[in-house]
């Protein structure tokens, strides 16, 4: 029985649904699974999780015999697996690992090990499917075994072997990346290792042969909790020691721009301009690299989301973010170019980004030494990068690097005998193709630099241009 | 009571009992290894400054209980 409308993303367990109601995500809890509940409730399990920052907090805030109502702590932009740098991957692995022996040791057991199950609030990864304990049954196998190596250890082993980019792979595979699909990709030598061979290579071979068993007469096996938790242990210690093969090659990236230090700091002091009267509560930095910029500003703002591109500097920032426990940042991968997509049942499981950057509305948009990647490398036109920046922010933060710019330079002459084809990279260019959607407020030269920085403001006309 | 609303995997299910013997065996070894190095000064007692480990804290709460 469903009275409300459940979330598109929240079909999967018939334990209950989410739902939107007012603006906020609540939570409906079936009566099949009204025991569990109050049992994790009465124990105290819920409390030392959430006390403990690994679960989300929620307070009850109704109850029949028909269904229990929950409202968890909101979180405002909720990050998907295929946008996290790989040490973010890294923690969500672990705390599903952390989660399971915890629960394991209180009579409880994860039902589920679903990647989507995590995301990044407040500056760490937190468990978001309240609903995912179940009892603990003696000597029964983790049923959700499978699922956790098909969303964290086989694309963390990609990852390692073949760079980050495997990380995306969740976005083709919304239900894991198939075991056999990592076995075939991982190096041989692999299967030297005791660990590697028996959770991936041997599972992929077990799970072809019983695949056939379509009248499930074989004996489901049994397993002790002292096994169970020493498989959940041998993850965690081989998974936190799991680092990317590729070096990387990032580190000093302000050091390689052409910036002086007078400019950087002129750049620096105007974007603090701005932002002090825009009085942002929430703010975004896309292609933010590392975060340098958004630390540099003093406003007291609520959150500030950087994405980048890559995921080296987006690792970088998010490890900055840790060290310094940094609540306010919210580091991801993107690529404007091709930012994720709805995926998923109907194509509404998973919001896109643009739905999502949408809903939550920061107050302004940094695009920091970006258009001219976005232009040049990527061929956008100005009208089209315009609408993109145009779909989620009232102000726009925008530098514009001109011509002879030695960015711009290089990345012109890579065009080769295709260069002039560029002839429409220009500021006047620029400013025409923005100012349809937006009012330029201020404008200003960066001395010593080949660059200009722009404060827009969305034209209310055309905020319906919102993709 | 169990909810089987994805398929776990027959042969995941089957393979858990080597999983987790080859585990026990790993993690003991490890465990060795890493008591021998620390005997012999070769290594550092573990100080990680990203992850902590795995072990969660009880709270008081959960301590009356």
């Amino acid at each position: 029985m469903q009275l409300k409308t459940a979330h598109s993303s929240s079909f999967r367990d018939p334990s209950g649904y989410i739902f939107i109601e007012n603006n906020s995500i609540k939570r409906v809890i079936n009566p099949v699974y009204f025991n569990q509940y109050d049992a994790l409730k009465t124990s105290g399990f819920f409390d030392n999780l959430i006390k403990n920052k690994l679960l989300i907090s929620h307070k009850e805030i109704s109850r029949t015999a028909n269904e229990i109502i929950i409202e968890p702590e909101q979180i405002p932009f909720i990050t998907y697996p295929y946008e996290w740098s790989f040490n973010m991957y890294k923690e969500a692995a672990l705390l599903t690992l952390k989660l399971q022996k915890y629960s394991l040791e209180h009579g409880f057991s994860l039902k589920d090990a679903s990647a989507f199950n995590v995301t990044f609030h407040k500056g760490k990864a937190v468990f978001i499917d309240t609903l995912s304990f179940d009892f603990y049954k003696e000597n029964t196998p983790w049923r959700a075994y499978k699922q956790f190596i098909t969303h964290f250890l086989g694309p963390l082993l990609l990852a390692s072997y073949h760079g980050a980019h495997q990380l995306k792979l969740l976005r083709n595979f919304i239900d894991g990346v198939p075991v056999k699909m990592v076995s075939t990709m991982l190096p041989s030598k692999t299967k030297l290792s005791p660990l590697l061979y028996t959770n991936i290579h041997l599972l992929a071979k077990l799970e072809d042969k019983h695949s056939e068993d379509y009248e499930g007469k074989t004996k489901t096996a049994s397993l002790s909790k002292k096994g169970q938790l020493n498989i959940v242990k041998s993850l965690y210690e081989f998974i936190k020691k799991l680092e990317l093969k590729e070096a990387s090659e990032w580190g000093n990236y302000y050091n390689k721009t052409n910036y002086t230090d007078v400019a950087f700091k002129t750049k620096d002091i105007v974007i603090n301009d701005w932002i002090s009267k825009i009085k942002p509560s929430s703010l975004i930095d896309i292609g933010g690299n590392d975060g340098t910029f958004v630390r540099q500003i003093n406003y007291d703002y609520k959150e500030a989301l950087v994405c980048d591109i890559d995921n080296n500097a987006v690792d970088f920032n998010y490890k900055t973010t840790k060290l310094n426990k940094d609540q306010k940042m919210l580091p991801f991968v993107l690529d404007v170019l091709n930012p994720s997509a709805a995926i998923g049942l109907n194509s509404t499981e998973r919001a896109s980004f643009l739905q999502r950057i949408a809903a939550y509305a920061p107050d302004v948009t940094l695009a920091l030494a970006v258009i001219h990647h976005m232009s040049l490398s990527g061929n956008v036109p100005f009208k089209e990068s315009a609408k993109f920046f145009a779909s989620f922010s009232k102000y726009l933060i925008i530098e514009f690097p001109k011509r002879n710019d030695s960015w711009v330079q290089r990345l012109l002459k890579s065009k080769a005998d295709f260069e002039d084809y560029f002839g429409f990279y220009t500021i006047e260019n620029f400013e025409m193709a923005y100012s349809e959607l937006f009012n330029i407020k201020e404008k200003i030269h960066i001395k010593d630099a080949e660059r200009t920085m722009y404060l827009l403001e969305i034209k209310n006309l055309n905020f319906e241009n919102r993709a | 009571m169990h909810f089987l609303y994805f398929d776990p995997g027959l042969g995941a299910m089957i393979i858990q009992a080597i999983i987790a013997a080859v585990a026990g065996v790993v993690l003991f070894s490890k465990n060795v290894m890493y008591k021998i190095k620390l005997f012999l000064g070769l290594q550092k007692e573990d100080k990680d400054d990203v992850f902590d480990d795995i072990e969660i804290k009880d709270s008081d709460v959960e301590n009356k209980n």
